[in-house]
């Protein structure tokens, strides 16, 4: 039974567009949803604490995005913002709220074999069909 | 055009001492404000629209910090509330630990951007310790006021 699953977001379209899927997966299981964005752990040494809090603000946008289409589809979300190495980081996430399934963009800078050989959990990589 | 959050939080909005612990009671003490400044129209709608999204969402964002929020028809006009809790409320936070600092966000349906923005530019600013720092120990309104306008970007 999947009752939780976890969406790597971010800005780019096709990270919104997996996301919308998983909602509305969430939506058709009645599953609950973690949207986390991961930020570069080294941001706040390489750019300064201003640029930081710029790029927070910027995945806090991204989240409450996710977290507004998710109420609007009646689908209990939980918003992480997070900060680290991306593979590393979803792999724990993943772990440590128990969730049953990880979805992310195929065009995900991770790559695939390495989220898959790492991950506690199964992934989808999600494709955003093509407009005809 | 985008308002500063210390422009969205009036003087009489500051809550520095609630009395509510349970999270409905905390909330409608926060929405208190709002309705009788009226910026809340409909306060059973505005109440009822805030529980909707605490049914469904965790908004408590850690740190001790809730950002309770609704996008509803039932407001007239965007605004906020602060609250200070010594006690906590329980906000269904994921780090499990109650919120002390809580934000209250009313805003009109059709102000989506905005609503957005300040959800962003308000959780981005209470991750910083030096600010939750200065809203637990700020005195007065004012200086809950201060402690923002002098932590937020423009």
């Amino acid at each position: 039974m999947i009752k939780q699953l976890l969406i790597w977001v971010n800005e780019t379209p096709e990270f919104h567009a997996a996301a919308a899927w998983t909602i509305d997966l969430a939506r058709i299981l009645s599953a609950q949803v973690y949207a986390v964005y991961i930020m570069p752990a080294d941001a706040r040494a390489k750019k300064g604490k201003r640029v930081n809090s710029e790029q927070e603000e910027k995945a806090w946008q991204v989240l409450y995005e996710i977290e507004d289409e998710a109420f609007e589809q009646n689908v209990r979300v939980s918003l992480l913002l997070e900060t680290g190495d991306p593979l590393q980081r979803l792999c724990e996430l993943s772990a440590s709220y128990k969730t049953d399934l990880l979805v992310v963009s195929a065009n995900c800078p991770v790559p695939a074999a390495e989220l898959v050989r790492h991950s506690p959990k199964p992934v989808i990589f999600y494709k955003q069909p093509k407009e005809e | 055009m985008l308002k500063k959050l210390s422009e969205l939080l009036s003087r009489s909005s500051v809550i520095l001492s609630l009395q509510a612990s349970e999270k409905t009671k905390a909330i409608a003490e926060l929405a208190a404000p709002l309705i009788a400044e009226g910026v809340v129209i409909d306060e059973k709608e505005f109440v009822a629209s805030i529980l909707r999204r605490e049914n469904l969402e965790s908004t408590g964002i850690g740190f001790g910090v809730a950002i309770p929020h609704a996008r509803t028809n039932a407001v007239k006009t965007m605004a906020l509330t602060f609250g200070r809790s010594s006690e906590g409320v329980d906000f269904s936070s994921l780090d499990g630990k109650p919120s002390h600092l809580i934000f209250l966000i009313a805003a009109p349906e059709t102000m989506k951007r905005e609503y957005i923005w300040t959800l962003a530019k308000l959780s981005s600013l209470l991750r910083r310790d030096e600010v939750r720092k200065g809203l637990y120990n700020a005195q007065s309104a004012d200086e809950v006021l201060a402690v923002i306008e002098q932590y937020e970007r423009y």
